[in-house]
């Protein structure tokens, strides 16, 4: 009975090429440019590290030293409250940092070119908690050491992706040994930090050790905030400078209570000390808390959807019409079918079946427009250029889309159809 | 034209007259909103800046090698980058700095009078005051005017790690947050006393316009790791030539550096309206498609219509129809469909508007939209379905006999 339904289906096809081909690009169209859309919008909101995003929390702390309407907890801290909360045994591991960026050669090349690099700054319990993922070696072992771990990026660019441990990189000038090399690594959104407009950017190039980055002065690449004039990163660890993040894994609800405890234990010996003039408010956010609190899925990308929802509901009605004028033309090819016993049931079958194949050929389509519409979208919206990426549950999504929309389509004109009698065609 | 016919005669197909017209209006909501984008951004990039913005070039650039980290080296070079561009043909004035205006945020500091701390916490605006380190050319090359006072000059750079209040110029919208309409001259702020104040620029485009608040002062050598931005002013005309000399003119002093880009103001603006510009055309290519889908469904609707109505306009046309009285019938028909398609449409565009505002930032649709979007859509309408009622005209009389 299929088979025979298929038949019918690419006889009908056949009968009216072009009025099909207008009933597929529009589909096709519509849902292609909506599920180049939501590809967006899923990597954006997506969670870039599932298996323990409800147990990384970002530590926002309220410690402004003076009164000065500092109302939110800030995202950065100073060098002693982070310190604080390396020191803490509670968290599984934690990580302080701060974004800084130098000029980066092979200290052995005879080129002089430098390549300018992101740099981490951190202490070494970032590879552990982010789960970063090594080629070659291993992470620092100390916060302080002339060594440094490099992503997939620039040992390619530096060293053609070969294993370049042991190998020396002049870094702004001074000497630093490659101890780790990772392996191509996507975090979609960079959950570590995502403030100032970072969300989406790559992982880093270099990752440093926490000290030795502030003891070379490296400056700080991100936002900073001080009640103090601000000198340059290495007089930072005993002034009023805010711009360390701080990342905890805590395993289990319990340790969670403790660490909050922990802080505004902290908080309340620098307000009996007379150093904290504002309300203690330590905040502890989960990774997906805290993306959402940041509002990271960009507002464009979203208004754009919406008009894009919009498109493919003209799209299904323009399909609708179609499809009604077509079965109106076959008015007498259905009476005569519905004349020699073909039951309701049967001709619906056959609708359905024509309209499923519609949208299975409508769905490989859009999923090739959707590939082009993402294409299109980063030359308008240049900054979504790392996000723009088809994942295998969007393109099952585009084609559920298509065959929903097709069989919706034509429902009520199969309806319509099926109302037709061979008398009245007789006639 | 009996309009009580047409609508009964429409109310007999009334599944894909309501579709047509919900279409229509989705139709009609999207050009108007698109409309609005693509207006507002337009606005946005010709508002005025108070800059010299077509003579103003500037190159980003950065030191690649450890050498610049002995701060008397670093200075060296940059005097004599400004000394070598200074000698380009087509070169005004140079200067250096460590941010440019249009962009928002940057390097920020809070400013109040001395006399008056509690300043800022009444105005929240003064917690975040754009501070520009530079030198004494920057008022030539940005083209600022001066309204009191003087602007910067060599005096005002001081010996480097002296404690020495120093002197600065604010801009106009500043000086009125903190004296209101009395002269700054000779006023000690946090950050120095005041030596000047110019008319305001647009520093941060998100801001208010009476909130441009800014501050200049003569310390760019001093923290010269911060001077990012060569800023030059270019007599008019010799913008590409100069353009295309800069780079290799610093490169020739010191060749590690990173030199990320050498770009006008006028760019510099319009980069920060990219994403603005990119969703505009985003949306206007939607309304593109939208209006060729919309098409499509009105030759369809119309080409429908007349396989069912033959008979009845063969009818017709045998009661003494003209061809022009048919023709103008399925037009009339079909503009009457675009008319309450358009009305609707007004809805549609207020609701959408609405739901966008959600996300972004749009001004509310005019009137004048509205007529130009309806009469988009009549054009385009019509030219759909000019050929089915084209063909609907030429249906013959003869049709009207064929059947019972």
């Amino acid at each position: 009975m299929f088979s025979y339904n298929l038949k019918l289906a690419m006889h009908s096809f056949k009968r009216a090429p072009s009025l099909y081909f207008l009933v597929l690009l529009t589909l096709s169209i519509g849902v292609g440019l909506l599920c180049a859309n939501l590809a967006l919008v899923s990597s954006m909101a997506g969670d870039p590290i599932p298996e323990k995003s409800d147990k990384l929390f970002h530590v926002s702390m309220n410690t402004w030293p003076d009164d000065q309407p500092q109302a939110e907890p800030l995202h950065i801290l100073r060098y002693r409250e982070a310190m604080k909360i390396v020191e803490s045994d509670i968290p599984t591991h934690s990580a302080v940092f701060y974004a800084s960026g130098v000029y980066a050669r092979d200290s052995q090349s005879k080129s002089l070119q430098r390549f300018d690099s992101n740099v981490r700054a951190t202490t070494p319990g970032f590879f552990a908690l982010t789960k970063a993922p090594f080629a070659y070696g291993n992470g620092f072992a100390k916060s302080a050491g002339m060594e440094v771990v490099i992503g997939a990026v620039l040992n390619q660019k530096i060293f053609a992706g070969k294993n370049s441990v042991g190998e020396i990189l002049e870094l702004d000038g001074e000497l630093l040994t490659i101890v780790g090399v990772l392996k191509p690594w996507s975090l979609r959104p960079l959950f570590y930090h995502v403030t100032e407009g970072r969300a989406f950017n790559l992982t880093d190039d270099i990752y440093a050790p926490l000290e030795t980055a502030i003891d070379l002065g490296w400056s700080i690449h991100a936002r900073s905030s001080s009640t103090v004039s601000n000198t340059g990163v290495q007089f930072t660890r005993d002034r009023d400078v805010f711009y360390l993040q701080a990342w905890v894994e805590l395993a289990s609800k319990a340790k969670q209570q403790a660490f909050q405890r922990y802080l505004d234990n902290y908080s309340q010996t620098l307000k009996n000390a007379g150093e904290h003039p504002l309300d203690i408010m330590n905040e502890l956010r989960d990774v997906n808390t805290w993306l959402l609190e940041q509002k990271i899925v960009d507002q464009k990308v979203l208004a754009f959807t919406l008009a894009s929802v919009l498109f493919l509901c003209v799209c299904v009605f323009n399909a609708s019409s179609l499809l009604l004028s077509r079965f109106h033309s076959a008015k007498f090819e259905v009476g005569l079918r519905r004349a020699l016993g073909a039951s309701n049931k049967q001709m619906l079958m056959q609708g359905i079946t024509e309209s499923v194949v519609l949208g299975l050929i409508a769905g490989i389509i859009s999923l090739l427009l959707s590939w082009l519409f993402l294409k299109l979208s980063i030359s308008f919206l240049p900054d979504l250029a790392n996000i723009a990426v088809l994942k295998p549950k969007l393109l099952l999504l585009g084609m559920v889309l298509a065959l929903v929309t097709s069989v919706s389509s034509a429902l009520y004109p199969l309806y319509r159809a099926n109302r037709y009698t061979i008398s009245a065609e007789l006639k | 034209m009996n309009i009580k016919a047409l609508f009964k005669s429409l109310l007999l197909r009334k599944f894909t007259t309501g579709l047509l017209i919900l279409q229509l209006a989705i139709t009609l909501g999207l050009l108007v909103n698109s409309a609005i984008l693509a207006f507002d951004t337009k606005e946005k990039i010709a508002q005025s800046t108070g800059l010299d913005i077509d003579n103003i070039l500037i190159m980003s650039t950065h030191p690649t090698s450890g050498n610049y980290r002995d701060l008397d080296y670093y200075r060296s070079i940059v005097t004599e980058d400004m000394v070598k561009l200074r000698q380009l043909s087509g070169i005004k004035s140079v200067s250096v700095t460590n941010q440019l205006p249009l962009r928002s945020r940057g390097m920020l500091r809070a400013i109040y009078d001395l006399d008056n701390p509690e300043q800022e916490k009444d105005d929240k605006y003064l917690q975040d005051v754009k501070y520009i380190l530079t030198e004494e050319h920057l008022i030539d090359v940005m083209g600022l005017t001066l309204l009191e006072g003087r602007f910067l000059n060599s005096s005002d750079q001081f010996d480097f790690g002296s404690e020495e209040k120093h002197n600065i110029v604010i801009t106009e919208s500043l000086k009125r947050a903190l004296y209101g309409d009395d002269s700054a001259i000779g006023q000690e702020t946090n950050s120095g006393f005041i030596v000047g104040v110019i008319k305001d620029i647009i520093l941060d485009p998100t801001l208010p316009s009476d909130k441009q608040y800014g501050l200049f002062i003569n310390t760019i050598m001093e923290y010269i790791y911060f001077g990012r931005y060569y800023a030059m002013n270019v007599e008019p005309g010799q913008m590409e030539s100069v353009r295309a000399k800069v780079s290799d003119i610093i490169l020739n002093v010191q060749p590690e550096r990173d030199i990320f880009k050498v770009f006008t103001m006028g760019e510099h603006l319009k980069r920060f309206y990219r994403d603005d510009q990119g969703l505009a055309d985003l949306f206007m290519l939607l309304c593109g498609l939208m209006l060729f889908v919309t098409a499509i469904s009105s030759y369809a609707y119309s080409q429908f219509h007349i396989s069912r109505q033959k008979k009845f306009i063969g009818i017709r046309r045998a009661l003494g129809a003209r061809k022009k009285d048919v023709l103008l019938y399925v037009l009339t028909e079909n503009w009457l469909v675009y008319g309450i398609g358009c009305l609707l449409g007004v809805v549609v565009a207020f609701g959408f508007n609405i739901l966008l505002n959600q996300h972004i930032v749009l001004s509310k649709p005019d009137l004048i939209l509205f007529l130009i979007a309806t009469c988009i859509i009549f054009i385009s309408g019509t030219l759909a379905t000019w050929i089915p009622a084209n063909s609907t005209s030429n249906i013959s009389p003869v049709i009207a006999t064929k059947t019972v």
